[in-house]
């Protein structure tokens, strides 16, 4: 029996350096899924030798989208490995930075990368806006962007888009699938919110800019603290900060979230993603720094999607292996011992059958050998999810009351069952949360640098680094995309060792030498595709993940037709 | 140094003058065998009827250049490098031959009263006291015969002129009937000139030194004065023994003669290579000024053959000659001729180009047609019939400054010079060969009652800007023509930033800051935005290799994202792996196409760095699995311009930091070619991608380059220079920890390692993320992402001397 190809239109605006291939049967079911990285760049090797101050501003260079989560790792790193615990304001500030990445990023996510999977837009041309107007309402008790004559002015836009031109966004070419379940007026509110959000990313670029000095590749941290200390005793600057934070959590409380409560109770039963996830083990890290001492979310691990206990990470059980990488040394070793010896297998030839029915000789994986730059990442043996859905549960499990409030209300809203966030739709509607749970508790951060500033100034802490002795260290946490972890070893002054485990290696890797499928691949099989040519259930599980923009992600069919772009930087690129 | 030049014209005089300028310790002498000072032969005829005397077509020279008359050289000591005349010997230490041509005669005229040649002011005296004798012989037509026909025609006392000539043509064989015929009338109108053509001199009887019969295979002249106008040949036969010559002096590309301390120039000198002897002005300060930049050192440039232009203007008639220097008899010839209007253009074409254009009355734009002949475009007539009459600037009156009548008026009366002199700030016009010079203050003259005396002035660089201005119009009414290559048109752009809720306020505050960030003046603000809107013709491809997509990333999110993501959809990315929209499949055919139909047309933007280690197997890209230096060779083969983006691009970045395990370079490297623009930064400024792409679409060659090819406009400041906190570099006023006082006040960074002083580019005044913050504002200092290898030299916190020292 032939498994019938798949062919995907390339998922235009994705964030991601992955190849993905499909393998699907008669009833459209995959089979088989995997995932590929297939460029490497070595920065890990880079780094070595080189002085550990200056990790940071290297690694950073990692990725272009998760630039400041890999510039701050790089960083803490260090500071880890020398003992340095850098100021108050310093820890403060690097939080609030890090909360504006949070807020640009799930924001651009949600509506720019993922939201056309959940948001017909030929169907919103069709809607009546003075209905549509009112239908805010449901959702939040100050709706942005939808009074009747805000609606209209969106459907007179988006008119010209799709009559006129393929002007980027709106060329999506799965409209009026039959798994799109918002109303005309649902779908017309979150174009109109589409739009605006173009807007409102701009402000949230330019809140990390305040104190980073730009975006993409900020430049304020230095080892021991942060440098701008002239903006943090600027009352102006401050200001702007405020008033544009301000401004964007607005949007993204009144527009985002709302939206993603909309579309979690039109898709409640939408079996496509509300499957049960195919990977039900989860890990986190401490999160969002509010204070001195508090951080807004949880560390653990939850196994086999027990919500009863949280499991405390021990970081010595984290190993990465590379049966299925195209790495010399093939065991399980923690990433303090962890080696990056490239050994390039290369792709299989095989008869594929391409875009036009036809069969071609391709380079395809070969599942059988190694078939990607990334590692498989194993907690205890163990594949685990990362990222905003991790991070969400096990605050929740660990009984976080912050963040528990926000996701029963989330589900009393919806009248989703627990269950239902262990799901695609779970996952995407967790980074809503997780960003709800920043923004309502972000200021927190703010408020607390602007009582320290009052009594303290530090901005870096001095340290003095001994040429004699040995050091590791590590920085472990949750960035936008799930849990980043770097892990340096110095000697002699210059980095020994260094190693990077990134959330999309947690999430995209490949099978391991038991043949444990990363989560990508597991939630991939078993997916049943109603159009083969319009696959848009797999986008959105695809997407669901959030791939890193460093990535183009192409799915292919079993025997290597390539159906898309693709390019992939492994861990160097498919970061947080 | 010491040069010495042997020679007494113009180009003699042009080299003096332009070693001297380059480098004024230089000796510099000129030794002429003539006894008058160096003058312009360009205006002999002046001598002749008596308008000019010697002085006044004298030509200026640099009074430091010492001048030695009556030198005629016999000897040259190339073993001791010194020169001999009769009385004097003169040491060089490069020697530089100009003494241009001599007249071709076919008897000497050499003790006969009433015959000469035209080529001197002794000449010159000699005609002059002939007009008296019966009659005029001019034996031949080319310009300067023609020249001369005419200043005797003009002249009362001559009563009676007769042109000689061998062929059945005037001016030039291989122009048509009607043409010569329109010439013919010109001339005959007065009855004072016969033309016998298929003609020559047969016989002549010689009487104390005075021809007192001519006779001509047609006529029998009694008491006649001949002049011959057949022609010229170098003067170098004192040169003949000592140097190595064809029809002239034997030279490389530099105009260096087999001695390597010996050039010729001009008239007198034979490219080799080229077999090209000069025969105009132009010609010959080309060749001076590959002889000077080869002699000082300098940026060599070798002499490359160009079009020449030749202007005849006599009375009721003019007649431009613009010719290739490959043009030859092999010709297809169109004629386009109005007899009305007096009119005709001759367009000789070979192989579907343009080879010479021949216009009597014309009124075709010169300039463009000389532009025309140079590229070697393809001829398309259509543009030329529809073009045969723009002559609302009246006649071309400065064939090397395509200077034409209206041009003149209107500098006049926007300007309000009063004189020659003063059109110097504004155009070179009659300064060139001089030829025009006395038409130029002519109409300088007959244009001042034109000033009017309330209007503002506009200065030379006004005028200047304004010509600019224009000629970017053009190119880009030309690109109006084109189909848009996406379906959005101008007219929906404008829709479409009306649905992203951009106002027009909006766009025209981005358009100025596009503006001077690209230092143009703020009169361009309206061709920049022409540009903008006709972003969607040029197909664009954009790789992504080994990089980070930062620089994709700041484009699209940096600096303005609602203008610039709708710019970035609204230029024609054809191909951009992360961006595009159409599917998988048809991207590869997309590229593919564009590729192959799209020759010489589209822009290539590269991000990443290219791996080459392993075969460069490090990155592989496509269902076949094709390296990134592959597809890079592919894509940049057949592209217009190749931009590099982002410090990888430029030379492998931080994945070819020590020890570069991939073995990547930067785009200009791998593909071994030095024509690539480099835009670096980490990321780049949006904004200077914008900007080239717009500049490229304004003025279609480079933007100028530095040493790393990055534009000027964008890179030419030095970070240090411009930076906020310089003033407290200035005092002293350093950071010397992270927070401390000086921090806390923005004190200078330097101390803290910031590499400012070795960086050039825009950063202090663009900033980013909307003039949000950079860098040095937040407290950090600059990493001089923009240089060679800045991750191994810059890319850390200590000051880069201490770096080089440890």
């Amino acid at each position: 029996m032939a498994n019938k190809r798949v062919i995907i239109d390339p998922i235009t605006r994705i964030e991601g350096h992955l190849r993905i291939e499909v393998e699907v049967d008669e009833n459209n079911v995959i089979q088989n899924a995997f995932s590929s990285a297939t460029l490497w760049r070595g920065l890990e090797t880079i780094v070595k030798n080189r002085d550990p101050r200056d990790a940071g501003f290297l690694l950073q260079r990692i990725c272009g989208v998760c630039t400041y989560s890999h510039y701050k790792a790089g960083i803490e790193a260090v500071e880890d490995a020398l003992g340095i615990t850098p100021p108050l304001n310093a820890q403060l500030v690097r939080s609030l930075m890090n909360q504006a990445l949070f807020m640009h990023d799930h924001c651009v996510h949600f509506y720019h990368l993922h939201g056309l999977d959940w948001v017909d837009v030929v169907s919103a041309l069709s809607a009546d806006p003075a209905k549509a107007s009112k239908e805010a309402f449901k959702y939040t008790k100050y709706p942005v962007a939808t009074g009747e004559n805000d609606l209209k002015l969106a459907q007179e836009r988006v008119k010209t888009f799709v009559e006129k031109g393929q002007l980027g966004p709106f060329a999506n070419a799965y409209w009026g699938h039959e798994t799109f379940k918002l109303t005309p007026e649902q779908n017309l509110i979150a174009l109109s919110h589409y739009l605006k959000a173009l807007e409102i990313q701009r402000t949230a670029a330019q809140l990390l800019a305040i104190f980073g000095g730009k975006q993409p590749h900020p430049q304020s941290l230095s080892v021991g603290g942060v440098t701008c200390i002239m903006d943090l005793l600027d009352p102006s600057r401050m200001g702007e900060f405020l008033t544009k934070y301000k401004e964007v959590a607005n949007f993204l409380e009144h527009a985002y979230i709302a939206d993603v409560k909309m579309a979690g109770a039109a898709y409640a039963t939408e079996p496509s993603v509300t499957a049960q996830a195919g990977t039900m083990n989860f890990m986190a890290h401490d999160l969002i720094q509010l204070n001195k001492k508090e951080f807004l979310f949880s560390s653990g691990i939850i196994l086999d999607g027990d919500l009863s206990k949280v499991h405390p990470i021990n970081e010595n059980l984290i190993t990465e292996e590379a049966t299925h990488s195209w790495y010399s040394d093939n065991e399980p070793l923690h990433p303090y011992e962890g080696k990056t010896n490239p050994e390039y297998t290369g792709f299989k030839d095989r008869m594929t059958i391409n875009g036009h029915s036809k069969e071609e000789l391709s380079k395809s994986l070969d599942e059988t050998a190694k078939y990607s730059w990334i590692k498989s990442p194993r907690y205890d043996g163990k594949v685990m999810e990362v990222g905003p859905l991790a991070s969400m549960l096990v605050s929740y499990a660990c009984g976080n009351e912050k963040i528990k409030k926000i996701i029963d209300e989330f589900l009393a809203e919806t009248g989703l069952p627990t269950a239902a966030l262990f799901t695609t739709l779970g996952r995407t509607a967790a980074r809503a949360l997780q960003t709800k749970a920043i923004i309502d508790n972000g200021m927190e951060t703010f408020n607390t640098l602007i009582e320290n500033l009052k009594v303290d100034q530090e901005t870096c802490a001095p340290y003095l680094i001994d040429n004699e002795r040995e050091y590791t260290g590590r920085f472990i946490g949750d960035v936008p995309r799930g849990t980043l972890s770097h892990w340096v070893r110095i000697k002699e002054g210059v980095i020994q060792n260094y190693q990077v485990v990134v959330p999309s290696t947690w999430n995209a890797g490949p099978m391991d030498a038991k043949g444990q499928h990363g989560p990508y691949e597991s939630n991939l099989i078993g997916l049943k595709v109603k159009d083969i040519s319009k696959p848009l259930e797999i986008i959105r599980v695809v997407h669901s993940f959030d791939p890193c923009i460093a990535c183009a992600v192409h799915v292919m069919d079993l025997k290597g037709n390539e159906l898309g772009t693709y390019k992939v930087d492994p861990v160097y690129g498919s970061s947080c | 140094m010491r040069i010495v030049i042997v020679g007494g014209g113009i180009a003699a005089v042009y080299l003096a003058n332009n070693l001297k300028k380059q480098d004024s310790a230089l000796e510099v002498v000129i030794l002429s065998e003539e006894k008058y000072r160096p003058y312009d032969r360009i205006h002999l005829c002046r001598l002749v009827d008596g308008a000019e005397d010697k002085e006044g077509i004298s030509l200026v020279l640099d009074p430091r250049v010492k001048l030695e008359l009556n030198q005629k050289i016999n000897t040259i000591d190339k073993q001791n490098k010194k020169v001999f005349s009769d009385t004097s010997m003169f040491s060089y230490d490069k020697l530089i031959i100009a003494t241009g041509s001599v007249p071709v005669s076919l008897f000497s005229v050499e003790g006969i009263k009433n015959a000469a040649v035209f080529r001197n002011a002794d000449d010159c005296v000699k005609i002059k006291e002939g007009v008296g004798r019966s009659e005029f012989v001019i034996v031949g037509s080319g310009p300067i015969g023609l020249e001369l026909l005419e200043t005797l025609n003009e002249m009362p006392d001559v009563q009676k002129i007769t042109l000689l000539l061998r062929g059945s043509h005037l001016y030039n064989v291989n122009l048509s009937i009607d043409a010569i015929k329109t010439i013919e009338k010109c001339y005959t109108k007065s009855g004072k000139i016969r033309i016998s053509y298929g003609d020559e001199i047969v016989d002549k009887s010689i009487e104390n030194g005075e021809i007192k019969l001519l006779k001509t295979k047609k006529l029998e002249i009694e008491n006649p004065f001949v002049v011959f106008g057949v022609g010229i040949k170098p003067n170098i036969e004192t040169f003949r023994e000592s140097l190595a010559c064809g029809k002239g002096i034997l030279t490389n590309l530099f105009m260096q003669s087999e001695d390597e301390d010996i050039y010729a120039v001009g008239e007198c000198a034979e490219i080799k290579d080229l077999g090209f002897v000069a025969g105009h002005v132009k010609e010959c300060t080309l060749e001076a000024d590959c002889a000077i930049s080869h002699i000082l050192g300098k940026e060599t440039k070798e002499f490359k053959l160009e079009a020449t232009i030749d202007m005849l203007k006599v009375g009721e008639f003019d007649l431009v000659d613009v010719s290739s220097p490959v043009f030859n008899s092999e010709y297809e010839k169109i004629v386009i001729a109005s007899k009305k209007e007096k009119r005709i253009d001759e367009y000789f074409i070979s192989d579907d180009k343009l080879s010479r254009f021949i216009g009597i009355n014309s009124n075709v734009d010169v300039g463009y047609i000389e532009t025309l002949i140079n590229k070697g475009e393809d001829v398309d007539i259509n543009y030329l019939y529809q073009n045969r009459l723009i002559g609302e600037r009246g006649r071309l009156i400065c064939s090397c400054e395509h200077m034409y009548h209206q041009d003149l008026v209107d500098i006049v009366k926007q300007s309000g010079i009063g004189s020659f002199l003063e059109l110097s700030d504004f155009s070179e016009a009659g300064r060139v060969c001089g030829r025009c010079k006395m038409m130029v203050s002519n109409i300088i003259q007959d244009s001042q009652d034109l000033i009017d005396p309330d209007m503002p002035r506009k200065s030379a660089e006004d005028i200047k800007r304004e010509k600019e201005i224009a000629e970017v119009a053009k190119r880009i009414d030309k690109f109006n023509l084109l189909h848009p290559r996406n379906e959005l048109s101008t007219d929906n752009l404008e829709s479409a930033m009306a649905s992203l809720d951009i106002g027009k306020h909006e766009v025209n505050s981005w358009i100025s800051m596009v503006t001077a960030s690209m230092q143009l003046h703020p009169s361009f603000e309206q061709v920049v935005e022409g540009a903008v809107c006709n972003l969607n013709k040029v197909p664009i491809v954009w790789l992504e290799l080994a990089d980070c997509s930062g620089n994709s990333e700041a484009f699209i999110k940096s600096t303005n994202p609602a203008i610039e993501e709708l710019i970035f959809d609204y230029i024609s990315l054809d191909y951009h792996e992360l961006l595009m929209s159409a599917s998988g499949d048809q991207s590869e055919n997309i590229l593919e196409d564009i590729i192959k139909n799209q020759k010489g047309e589209y822009i290539l933007i590269v991000e990443g760095a290219v791996p080459l280690a392993m075969d460069g197997k490090y990155l592989r890209i496509g269902p076949q699995g094709e390296t990134g230096i592959e597809l890079l060779k592919k894509c940049a083969k057949d592209a217009a311009l190749v931009l590099a983006v982002g410090s990888c691009a430029l030379d492998g970045g931080v994945v070819a930091a020590a020890p570069n395990p991939t073995g990547a370079v930067g785009v200009s490297e791998a593909l071994g070619r030095e024509d690539i623009i480099n835009i670096p930064g980490c990321p780049t400024n949006p904004i200077n991608i914008v900007g080239t792409l717009l500049s490229y679409i304004m003025f279609e060659e480079l933007p100028a380059l530095d040493k790393l090819n990055r534009p000027l406009w964008a890179y030419e400041g030095r970070v240090h220079d411009n930076c906020e906190r310089r003033g407290h570099y200035e005092l002293g006023e350093f950071v010397q920890e992270w927070g401390d006082a000086g921090a806390k006040k923005g004190y200078c960074l330097f101390e803290m390692g910031c590499k400012g002083p070795y960086a050039n580019v825009n950063c202090p005044t663009m900033k980013f993320n909307s003039g949000t913050s950079w860098p040095v504002q937040a407290g950090h200092g600059c990493m001089g992402c923009t240089e060679v290898g800045f991750f191994d030299k810059f890319a850390n916190e200590r000051k880069y001397v201490e770096e080089q020292e440890s």
